[in-house]
Order: structure tokens, then C-alpha cells, then sequence
């Protein structure tokens, strides 16, 4: 492959070869003067991840450029690596699929092929996708995207060019995570990085600290409309399924509140029996299992069945799950 | 104590037809004693020799097998037992059918096979899964299970096993754009439309919905007026004066039409759309509002081994005589000798093609029909 199609791909296996071919040391990278420019590129992919949610494409005038921007993906790789910070893997496994989804659009259909058998994406040659592989990596939570929604025939869906693109996008995004999430940095890396790598952990851990404001005190003033749906329903005594209860609990314990404040919350319950109510909640929070639910998304609880349609409003139109309607009210408050 | 019923089960366990599930030592076994109510989970087998000792040991009512396979399924925890992945399970059930409350038993188990041919359609047609991969259980109860075994799907996540629950049960279906309005002739003020339908041979529920409205027209075109004009008036805002309406307009021209994806002029399809892709789908709900199939750690009956309340074996259906099958006779595994019991309740039933029509009181009957009366707590076998 070219080696300027190669600089817009860097994670193919195709560009880690150039990189490997080249033989030079971690050393040279992070410390030779002729890699500047690759360590420029690098920081840049990773402040773009993380201020723009999405990695811009950089000049590529000559075979150097692309070399560099070649080089620069495996340095901006050991740069997350050594934030070690689980969330900003994944904007930064997002804000490099995003980028190759700009270029992805405008390439052949024997190109997306190729880089679809590079993920491990099953795509025949009339450029159908196995409703598998689609179920993993589709945006399915749209409805445009629903399987439902698509012309499914023996276990095939032929799609556009352009939502093949998208869907590898997503796969892009699946692998990226996974190597990162995998990777073991060098210690020389936050040596030469150190001044980036403390100011990238900051910026999250303010973040993380705006977002917990904006949460605030647990309160049920904030609730969507199905979990008030759903503890008005318990509050009375209602018949409520299994399900139900898990998506109360499991949102109430997201949302900060303590075991004992569920409890009195469920108090109401004409059948309430505080030591076994106790202990369904304490399985769901993970103090019995071992395992820490998160809430469900809207897309599980329509499937379940539990979203009153009827009672939606603009907040739940804008988000894909119950916490995000949470936040968004918390901040309209103030 | 060992009741009589638990001697009954004690002699099928001695020799049963287990049919044994892929991996099954990679499985968690469950089971639920007769003597009490409560399940007996994280059970592990090695051999086929352990699982046999364990029925002849134990002789449970019910048991049960992990639709997942697990590093180390004998453990407490599911973070511990380590997942690896988990057949795709369908459970339908009368319980989840509209209408199955005044059915009786017999009509039940008839109305889930439908459903389960239906799942089938889906199954193979928009899914392609193969035949080796799919393997349908009458439950032993009332119900029908279908195990897919496709190596591409047991790895899926819920999220993605709740879209193909999605697309079987046709929730979050588009309905808008499969009949869309297009303008036709347009000069000045006049603007003429069409509806347009999506053709039958088309992939996916475009194709389905489309073969369903073409179905269902030329089932009211082949039947008598009265019973066409009873079938349209049995839709939300059809009344008899439209329902004539429609009749009327419809020829063998109009079905033609149908084919090419052409409506014309005919409002009314609008409202009988949602029924008629209602139809198309198939009725799976499980536990209020669960989609069973979506869980990826279900635990499922044992095929081969005996419903408690029924005595009915859980039975492999072969694909290609499902039609046939019939779990009253095909699922009786007890045999004719004579059984003298009380009957607590009248009853009506059909077993091994004999018809009983029985009264509360005292009655000889064969083995397999006293098993099932006394397994659902209807008699007590005289001592």
C-alpha cells in the first residue's frame, strides 16, 4: 500500500510494518532530533483527542510528512498508554476512528474491503456484512440502525458505502481500545512525555470533578420519566418485574444514593419488607454479588418495555441513557 | 419419604435419553429437588457418567444447563465462573401468547408451535442460520425452546442478542417508510399521489411486510363477501361502510399492482399496517417484559430430561416434522399400565391419541396420564 494511504491509516497492520522495517530504537524516537517532527504529530493526535474528540489530519507534502505521521500514531499511543486513564483510552480510540471515517468515505469499495478483513469484519464481495459482525460494531442504538431496519437476508445485510464506512468506524474504534487497553508503555515514555502526560490528567480530573458537581446531590426531583414511573409504581405497591426494580436500583446507586436512602425510599411500599428489600438492592449494587450493575440504557428499557412513550419529553429525545437525562436536568437547574 | 411420583421419575433416571449439550462440562447445571422449591445452582459434570449418576442420585423434578459456557462453571459468582460465551436461546411459551388464558392445553401447545415455525422463518431466512446449528425442545410444558448453536453468534453481548429479539419481534420497526407517499403528476394546484409498498421479493421486513399485505389481500379476494367484509371490520377503524369500500375496490388488477409496490389510491392500508406487521412477527416476551434471549446466562431444561409437573420428556423436534409433532403422544415417555387414583378437579384431555373427559372421584387410567395429573397436583394416586 502507498505510503501516503498508509498516513491516513496508521493502525493498519501495513503502516506497523513501516514502522518495524525502519528498525529504529524506542530511543531514537523519543529522543532524536529527525523524529521531532513525529513527536509534534504525536502530541498533537492526543491534545486533538482530547480537546476536539477527534484527531485532525495534518499536512502530507512528501514522503517524510507521511513518514512521520506514520511514526507519530505509535508515539501518541504510548502517551495514553502512560495517562492510564480508562476513559480517555476510549476518546482516544474514538477520536482516531472518527478520523479514519473522514477519509474512509472517500475511498474505494475494494479499500473498505480490505480494511474490514483487516478487523476481522466478515464483508462478502458485493460488500455485504454478516448481521454478527453488524450486531458488534453498528450504531444499532439509532433506529435508523436497528437490524430491524435493514434488508437482513440469509444472515447478510448489503449496506451503503458510505454506513459500511461508519460501521467500520466503529471497529476501528473496538480494536484501538482493545490494543490500548492491552499496552504496557516503556518507562522512558513519561520521562520524555512527563509535562504532557500531567497536564492531559488534569484536564480529566477536572472534568471528572465538573461532572460531579453537575450530578450533585442525589435527588429524585431529576429522575426521568421512567424512573418515576417506576418508583411511583413500587411506592404503591404496584406489581413491578424483575427488570424493573434492577433499572430503579441499578440508576439509584449510579446516581450516589446509599443503600439507606433506597430503603426509605421504597419504604412506602404497602408490602415492604425492609431485610429482603435490603438485600435485592445490595445484590444489584454489588455489595452481595461481587458485581457493580450499571443502569440499563433507553434502548434496553424500551426494549423491556419500561419507557412511557407518553411521557417523553425534549430532555429524553436528546439522550441514549436515563444518567444523561440526570445530568442535563441537574444542569438546567442551576 | 419417597412419594409415588418420585419413584415414577427414579425409574426414568435409570435409563434416560439425556441428549447432551455442546461443551457440557463447560456448563452450570441447576436442578430442583421434589422435596422442595428451592433451585440448587453452580453444579458441575466432567463426564456423561457424572451427569447420569447425578439424575439416578438425585432424581430432580426439574433441571436445568446454562444456555453459557464458563472457565470454571461450578463457581459461586459470575465474575468468578469466567464467561465464554452462550448459545442464542429462544423460549416461547403459551404464557406469552395474547389470548392463551381461554385455550386449553392441547390449543396452547398448538398455538406455540405456530409460533415457533414462525421463529423458525426467521430464523433460516433473514438470519441463514443452518440446520445443524438449530435445535427446537418441545419444553415438557407448555412451551417450545430453540437452541442456536452458530459459533458466530455465542460470543454476542445482550445488547446485540436484544436486536435480534428486536428484529423477530418487529419492535422499532420503520413503519413510516415502508408505505410512503410519492408524488406522481404534479402541473400547477393539481398534484396527484401514490402509496407506495416495498416489493415482496425485497430482503428483510420490507420484503415480509409486503408478502403479508399481498397474502392477506388475496385471502379477502378468494373469500366469500361476508367473510371478507368480517375480517376488514375486525381492524381499529375499519367500520362496515369502509369495509365495503375496500372490498369492492379490490380486483386481481389491484394485487398485481401490490406486486409492482404500487398502493394507487388506498388510504385504508395505513390503518391495518401495524396489525398486519403484528402478524408478521413472532409473539416472544418472557417474565413480564423479559426478552429471555437477550440474557446471556440463562439457565434452560436439560433435553431429555422430565418436566416435574407434566412427566413429559423435553423433546427434540426434529426440523422437518415439527408439522407432525405432537407433544401428547411424541413426549410421553411413561407407559399404559393401570393407575387408580382420585381426581380432585374434572378434566379434559388428550394423551397417546385416547381422549379422557374425566370427573372429580375415583378412576383407573394409564401411568404417563396419572403422572401428569398428579405431577400438576390435580389427583393423588391411591395407595
Amino acid at each position: 500500500m502507498d505510503i501516503y494511504v498508509l498516513a491516513r491509516y496508521p493502525f493498519l497492520s501495513e503502516a506497523k510494518e513501516v514502522v518495524r522495517r525502519e528498525n529504529v530504537r524506542t530511543e531514537e524516537i523519543l529522543h532524536d532530533p529527525i523524529y521531532e517532527r513525529a513527536r509534534d504529530i504525536g502530541r498533537q493526535r492526543v491534545t486533538d483527542a482530547l480537546e476536539e474528540g477527534v484527531v485532525g489530519s495534518y499536512p502530507v507534502a512528501s514522503e517524510t510528512d507521511a513518514l512521520m505521521n506514520i511514526f507519530s500514531y505509535p508515539i501518541a499511543r504510548m502517551i495514553v498508554a502512560s495517562v492510564g486513564h480508562p476513559y480517555f483510552r476510549g476518546r482516544y480510540a474514538l477520536a482516531e476512528a472518527k478520523r479514519a471515517y473522514e477519509f474512509l468515505q472517500g475511498e474505494s469499495q475494494d479499500f473498505l474491503l480490505q480494511v474490514a478483513r483487516e478487523l476481522e469484519v466478515a464483508v462478502d464481495d458485493d460488500l455485504r456484512l454478516h448481521f454478527a459482525d453488524y450486531l458488534r460494531h453498528a450504531p444499532t442504538r439509532s433506529q435508523r440502525w436497528k437490524l430491524v431496519n435493514m434488508p437482513l437476508s440469509q444472515g447478510w445485510l448489503s449496506l451503503e458505502h458510505r454506513e459500511l464506512a461508519r460501521v467500520l468506524q466503529n471497529a476501528i474504534q473496538h480494536r484501538l481500545f482493545e490494543e490500548l487497553r492491552d499496552m504496557r508503555p516503556p518507562s522512558e515514555i513519561s520521562n520524555v512525555f512527563r509535562g504532557e502526560v500531567t497536564a492531559i490528567r488534569n484536564t480529566l480530573q477536572q472534568r471528572e470533578m465538573r461532572e460531579k458537581a453537575e450530578m450533585g446531590e442525589a435527588s429524585v426531583t431529576k429522575l426521568p420519566p421512567c424512573m418515576r414511573m417506576l418508583l411511583a409504581a413500587i411506592q404503591t405497591g404496584a406489581n413491578v418485574p424483575h427488570v424493573g426494580r434492577f433499572t430503579l436500583v441499578s440508576f439509584l446507586n449510579a446516581i450516589g444514593m446509599e443503600t439507606e436512602e433506597i430503603l426509605n425510599l421504597f419504604a412506602a411500599s404497602p408490602d415492604f419488607d425492609r431485610e429482603r428489600t435490603r438485600y435485592q438492592i445490595e445484590h444489584i449494587t454489588g455489595k452481595v454479588s461481587g458485581t457493580d450493575y450499571t443502569p440499563p440504557s433507553c434502548a434496553s428499557i424500551k426494549t423491556w418495555g419500561l419507557c412511557p412513550t407518553d411521557k417523553m419529553d425534549a430532555i429524553c429525545r436528546r439522550v441514549n441513557h436515563p444518567l444523561s437525562y440526570y445530568r442535563i436536568k441537574g444542569r438546567r437547574r442551576k | 419419604m419417597t412419594t409415588w411420583l418420585q419413584e415414577q421419575f427414579r425409574r426414568y433416571y435409570t435409563r434416560p435419553r439425556i441428549r447432551f449439550p455442546d461443551r457440557f462440562p463447560r456448563r452450570e447445571y441447576a436442578l430442583v429437588p421434589f422435596e422442595e422449591q428451592h433451585m440448587q445452582r453452580h453444579l458441575a459434570v466432567k463426564t456423561r457418567e457424572d451427569l447420569q449418576s447425578l439424575l439416578e442420585r438425585r432424581v430432580p423434578a426439574h433441571i436445568y444447563y446454562s444456555s453459557a459456557y464458563y472457565e470454571t462453571p461450578d463457581a459461586p459468582t459470575m465474575a468468578e465462573k469466567g464467561w465464554m460465551g452462550a448459545d442464542l436461546i429462544f423460549d416461547l411459551d403459551a404464557d406469552h401468547l395474547p389470548g392463551a388464558g381461554g385455550m386449553s392445553y392441547p390449543e396452547m401447545l398448538a398455538a406455540v408451535k405456530q409460533e415457533m415455525i414462525k421463529l423458525l422463518d426467521f430464523l433460516q431466512e433473514d438470519f441463514g442460520f443452518e440446520e445443524a446449528d438449530l435445535a427446537v425442545y418441545f419444553s415438557g410444558g407448555r412451551g417450545y425452546h430453540c437452541h442456536v448453536t452458530d459459533a458466530r453468534v455465542q460470543t454476542l453481548g445482550s445488547q446485540e442478542r436484544r436486536e435480534i429479539v428486536d428484529y423477530i419481534t418487529g419492535r422499532g420497526l420503520d413503519t413510516q417508510s415502508l408505505l410512503q407517499e410519492k408524488t406522481v403528476y404534479r402541473q400547477g394546484n393539481i398534484t396527484q399521489t401514490s402509496l407506495e409498498m416495498p416489493l415482496p421479493d425485497e430482503p428483510g421486513w420490507r420484503g415480509k411486510i409486503s408478502r403479508e399485505i399481498i397474502r392477506f389481500f388475496q385471502s379477502l379476494l378468494d373469500a366469500p363477501e361476508e367473510e371478507a367484509l368480517q375480517q376488514l371490520t375486525q381492524f381499529e377503524g375499519i367500520g362496515p361502510k369502509t369495509a365495503r369500500t375496500i372490498y369492492q375496490g379490490l380486483t386481481p388488477q389491484r394485487i398485481q399492482r401490490m406486486r409492482q409496490g404500487k398502493f394507487d389510491q388506498f388510504p385504508y392500508i395505513k390503518k391495518m399496517a401495524p396489525h398486519l406487521i403484528r402478524r408478521s412477527a413472532v409473539e416472544l416476551r418472557g417474565e413480564p417484559d423479559e426478552p429471555v434471549t437477550a440474557d446471556v446466562k440463562r439457565l434452560i431444561r436439560l433435553p431429555g430430561s422430565l418436566h416435574g409437573k407434566t412427566g413429559l420428556r423435553v423433546e427434540h423436534v426434529p426440523l422437518g416434522y415439527i408439522d407432525q409433532f405432537d407433544p401428547l403422544v411424541d413426549a410421553v415417555v411413561f407407559d399404559d399400565s393401570p393407575v387408580a387414583l382420585t381426581l380432585k378437579k374434572g378434566t379434559a384431555i388428550s394423551m397417546k391419541n385416547r381422549s379422557f373427559d374425566l370427573q372429580p372421584g375415583s378412576h383407573t387410567v394409564p401411568a404417563h396420564l396419572a403422572v401428569l395429573l398428579v405431577g400438576r397436583g390435580l389427583a393423588t394416586v391411591d395407595s
